[in-house]
């Protein structure tokens, strides 16, 4: 088998470029190590046919562009035409979407070649990739821990190098945390900053498509593709840029946050000690570092469960059998009971958990109680922010509070898996643009990540810094 | 004693190009489910886009109903299951409709009265069910049609206060071009809620729903004050519930029963954001409101118009629409609605067709009614005129060309034709010496039978007087 996909993507095209190799010789490597990797179980669907076919109608076309040819593999719950998508859900099971997401329309202009449909969370609901329809997904470094959630098969599906770039969401940290524990790097871009028209949504105000790579340049390259304005989400901004611009500059001089929050007691001492080294490091190359306090950061997790859960109990209202999706067997009276089963029957026990919190958060006086309530404290998270990075270029932390953990455990604890998410919940509710990037090994061997967190549509900044990190800090070399 | 206090809500299906949130077309009326898109039919992914025209007819009926227009709005997600519901939420307003405190006016004894708007708000329709045997079909054309919602607060006291309200507020919707009003067709649709004391507190509100005609309005409200007096004589304690109008037996049928409010769990909708509507944007949209009919009426009256034709005007909007325009070129405003209201009205009735559809123009009434101003023709020959250019395109020089009818005014002319017929009507001569006048008016016939009706009435009866007189001194 050849190894073509072990390189960087600049080398890829290169050999594409010189007619060394071809798509189709991208294509069946990357099945190949799919097949390879099987029990991760990273994918949901295969799109083997159409990517084979795709790949040889690329032969005699012009290699325009650096993702050209590049295979790609996308989270399910980006609806893609023509290609099953999930959300690993019974309740998708057999969803064949009718039209392309807004990514996916990009992705295609640029010939990059989609190889399958990553496995997640249900609905994007988990933090471990346990709640899945399919089951949970490894950990690329440690077959015997979680690979994180909620894009987790989109985290090991890099992490093994399955696929060299893939898409996931993120509403509370589901990109970056399983980055993190799976050693690469994964971008949560400003909200807006990439379309949401078909993602299926699960916390509107908060979710964002991102990319999950290898390496930061290959992280700015493929955002490049996936940014800017688009009429059919209203929530999108105008802005196009190049995010490699920065890369390879220096960092000295910039001022840097870091959240006192961010280091308690809570946080695993081993990865609390790498973040440190960090630190240490980059104060020698001239970066200002304070630890700052950002108010009200600490409600996060509440407001999220909040905030989140209620626009899921509405956005996922439709899936209710009539038109699309699982539909119950039962022989119903009614259509309240054809809804009731269709539903019982159609979600697992976390998302039904979810859909009834966030249903009791909306109902009567609770809609005041709480949710009117937990948007004024958003707001004021968002100000704290906003009052930090008017004096810090950027902040940073550590993306979790500790190490991947074995698949099975904290099935049991409902609020794991929003603790999980402690410290990238907090990016989401501001809307900021959030990072993790790998900066080196626990003695378990298990990486740790690192969080760059910027000012709204910065990102070429983060990526500045954080290639910088990955190219002369000791721990970041390492991945 | 108990009185009746009803509010009233009305849906309109506002008359913009696409829908509401999405870019299908808003057409009515096509084959079932072919106006429809992935945002319609609620599927995973999609989010609402925002139509800019829902905005400005929102804005443009929050003027038009004297309403305070809200400044920073956003749109909220009412929450419920329900088939035709395709996302099974509905995007609606409830924390900043478009328009608050507004009212319509109406006169009636005498009286005027202002009946007061709560407030009103932009909404998406749901898709249309059809009910068959054991299943229902659903037409997802009308699934996110704009609507506007006009609430009033409960402060009518009778069926004559909501038809008159209902009438009014469509004059001014149709008038104002938010909407086609049109009621048979479902874009507009009334939906009473009435309830009795014999106090200050209000009774319990019971909501009458399905109801297709003003006056099924009016009757639906007069049965529940019978059925409800009734009951609460009766000693029965109301409960808050919907009842439906069936309009075979005339009857109020109970649909449900509000048990504890419903509970729609409303929130703001995350994928629209916030709208801020600036002064300059209120102006531009007051600017496009034509004369409502109430402003119209006043205008009519002035230049001369009676009752009668002002109100077949306004009941027909595009002919007040072309008497506005033959107005505004300075042609005479009752000549001009006179003709318009008589002749072409009924033949456009007749022939269920609109002015526009009807080969008649603005330019050849104009040309009739100055003709007609300066006694180049009678109102006969108009007559002709008009029913030639109902039927046929033409130019009115033309016709009157054509047909010889341009009006004989020169006085040699016509004194040989009344020469002509006093020598052949001795008779008549002869009875008006004796002083009878109807022979004026025979011989006055006689002369325009020889004319064809081209003798210029005035002219005409001044020569004949004058000739008879001639006579009558030999």
């Amino acid at each position: 088998m050849s190894r073509y996909l072990d390189l960087s993507i600049k080398k890829i095209n290169e050999k594409l470029k010189n007619k060394e190799i071809t798509p189709l010789d991208l294509v069946n490597e990357c099945f190949d190590r799919i097949e390879e990797n099987k029990e991760y179980n990273a994918f949901i669907t295969l799109n083997k046919e159409e990517a084979i076919r795709f790949a040889k109608s690329l032969e005699d076309k012009e290699v325009d562009n650096l993702l050209f040819g590049i295979p790609i593999a996308i989270k399910d719950n980006i609806v893609t035409k023509d290609l099953k998508t999930t959300c690993a859900s019974k309740m998708l099971s057999n969803f064949i979407p009718i039209y392309d997401a807004t990514v996916i329309k990009k992705i295609k202009e640029k010939n990059m070649i989609i190889v399958g449909k990553l496995n997640m969370d249900e609905f994007a609901m988990g933090s471990s990739n346990q709640t899945s329809f399919y089951g949970p997904v490894l950990n690329s470094k440690d077959k015997t821990r979680v690979a994180g959630g909620s894009s987790g098969g989109s985290a090991t599906c890099v992490g093994m190098n399955m696929a060299p770039l893939a898409l996931g969401s993120d509403t509370g940290g589901s990109i970056r945390q399983p980055s993190a524990f799976n050693g690469i790097v994964g971008l949560k871009p400003t909200y807006g900053r990439v379309s949401r028209y078909g993602l299926i949504a699960f916390g509107s105000s908060l979710d964002q498509i991102g990319p999950i790579t290898r390496n930061v340049y290959e992280n700015a390259l493929l955002l490049n593709v996936l940014c800017g304005k688009d009429e059919k989400d209203l929530t999108s901004v105008d802005t196009s840029e190049d995010f490699t611009r920065l890369i390879g500059e220096d960092i000295s001089d910039m001022k840097v946050a870091v959240p006192k929050f961010y280091m308690s007691d809570v946080i695993n001492p081993e990865i609390r000690n790498k973040i440190e080294e960090v630190i240490s490091f980059i104060e020698k190359n001239n970066v200002k570092v304070d630890y700052v306090d950002i108010d009200y950061i600490e409600y996060s997790v509440p407001l999220y469960q909040i905030i989140a859960l209620a626009e899921a109990s509405s956005n996922l209202a439709r899936f209710d059998g009539v038109r699309y999706g699982y539909v119950t067997d039962k022989k119903v009276e009614s259509i309240d009971d054809m809804y009731k089963y269709t539903r019982k029957e159609g979600f697992g026990d976390e998302v039904k958990r979810r859909l009834m919190i966030g249903s009791y958060v909306l109902s009567g006086k609770n809609a005041k109680t709480y949710y009117y309530k937990a948007l004024k404290i958003r707001k004021s998270i968002s100000d704290s922010f906003d009052e930090i990075l008017s004096k810090y270029d950027l902040i940073i932390g550590p993306t979790t509070t500790d190490f991947a953990y074995k698949i099975g455990e904290g099935e049991t604890d409902a609020i794991k898996s929003f603790t999980d998410d402690l410290l990238t919940i907090p990016v989401n509710m501001a809307g900021l643009p959030g990072m993790s990037i790998p900066v080196g090994y626990g003695n378990n061997k298990l990486p740790i990540g690192m969080q760059i967190i910027g000012n709204k549509f910065d990102e070429a900044k983060m990526y500045k810094f954080a290639s910088y990190i990955e190219k002369n800090f000791e721990g970041g070399k390492l991945c | 004693m108990l009185k009746p206090t009803i509010g009233i809500e009305v849906h309109c299906e506002l008359k913009t190009n696409s829908k509401a949130f999405s870019p299908s077309s808003n057409t009515y009326g096509e084959v079932p489910n072919k106006k429809a898109n992935v945002i319609d039919l609620g599927y995973p992914g999609v989010l609402p886009t925002l139509n800019k025209g829902l905005l400005d007819l929102g804005i443009k009926c929050a003027l038009a109903l004297n309403c305070k227009v809200t400044k920073e709005i956003f749109f909220d997600r009412k929450n419920y299951f329900y088939p035709d519901n395709p996302k099974n939420f509905q995007i609606t307003q409830n924390n900043t409709p478009i328009g608050t405190c507004g009212y319509v006016e109406i006169e009636y004894d005498g009286k005027k009265k202002k009946i007061e708007i709560e407030e009103i708000h932009m909404e998406e329709d749901t898709c249309k069910s059809i009910h068959e045997n054991d299943y229902t079909l659903l037409n997802f054309n009308r699934a996110g049609i704009p609507l506007i919602e006009i609430v009033t607060k409960p402060c009518i006291e009778n069926e004559k206060e909501a038809v008159l309200y209902l009438e009014n507020l469509r004059e001014i919707l149709l008038y104002a071009g938010v909407s086609d009003v049109k009621i048979e067709e479902g874009s507009m649709r009334c939906e009473p809620n009435i309830s009795l004391s014999d106090s200050d507190k209000l009774g319990t509100k019971i909501e009458v729903k399905n109801i297709s005609s003003i006056s099924a309005v009016k009757e639906s409200i007069l049965y529940e004050i019978e059925r409800q007096t009734k009951l609460i004589n009766d000693g029965v304690k109301l409960k808050e519930e919907t009842r439906r109008w069936d309009d075979k037996s005339k009857t109020t049928i109970l649909m449900r029963v509000k048990e504890t409010g419903n509970d729609y769990r409303y929130f703001p909708e995350p994928d629209i954001p916030k709208v801020i509507i600036d002064d300059k944007w209120i102006e531009d949209i007051r600017k496009t409101i034509p004369l409502l009919p109430n402003e119209l009426r006043k205008k009519y009256k002035e230049l001369g118009i009676n009752d009668v034709t002002i109100s077949s005007l306004i009941q027909n909007k595009e002919l007040s629409v072309v008497l506005n325009e033959l107005i505004d070129m300075n042609i005479n405003p009752v000549l001009s609605a006179n003709i318009l209201t008589g002749d072409i009205l009924s033949y456009l009735n007749k022939k269920y067709i609109t002015f526009k559809e009807s080969n008649i123009t603005i330019d050849n009434i104009k040309d009739i009614v100055n003709l007609l101003d300066n006694n180049e023709i009678s109102s006969k020959i108009a007559k002709v005129i008009i029913a030639e250019l109902l039927e046929k395109e033409g130019d009115v020089s033309t016709i009157i060309k054509d047909k010889g009818l341009k009006q004989i005014s020169n006085t040699d002319e016509l004194v040989k034709v009344i020469e002509n017929i006093l020598d052949n009507n001795l008779k008549s001569v002869e009875d008006y010496k004796n002083g009878l006048d109807r022979s004026i008016k025979f011989l006055m016939g006689q002369i325009m039978k020889e004319t064809k009706g081209q003798a210029n009435p005035k002219v005409a009866n001044e020569l004949l007087i004058s000739e008879l007189e001639n006579k009558t001194k030999l």
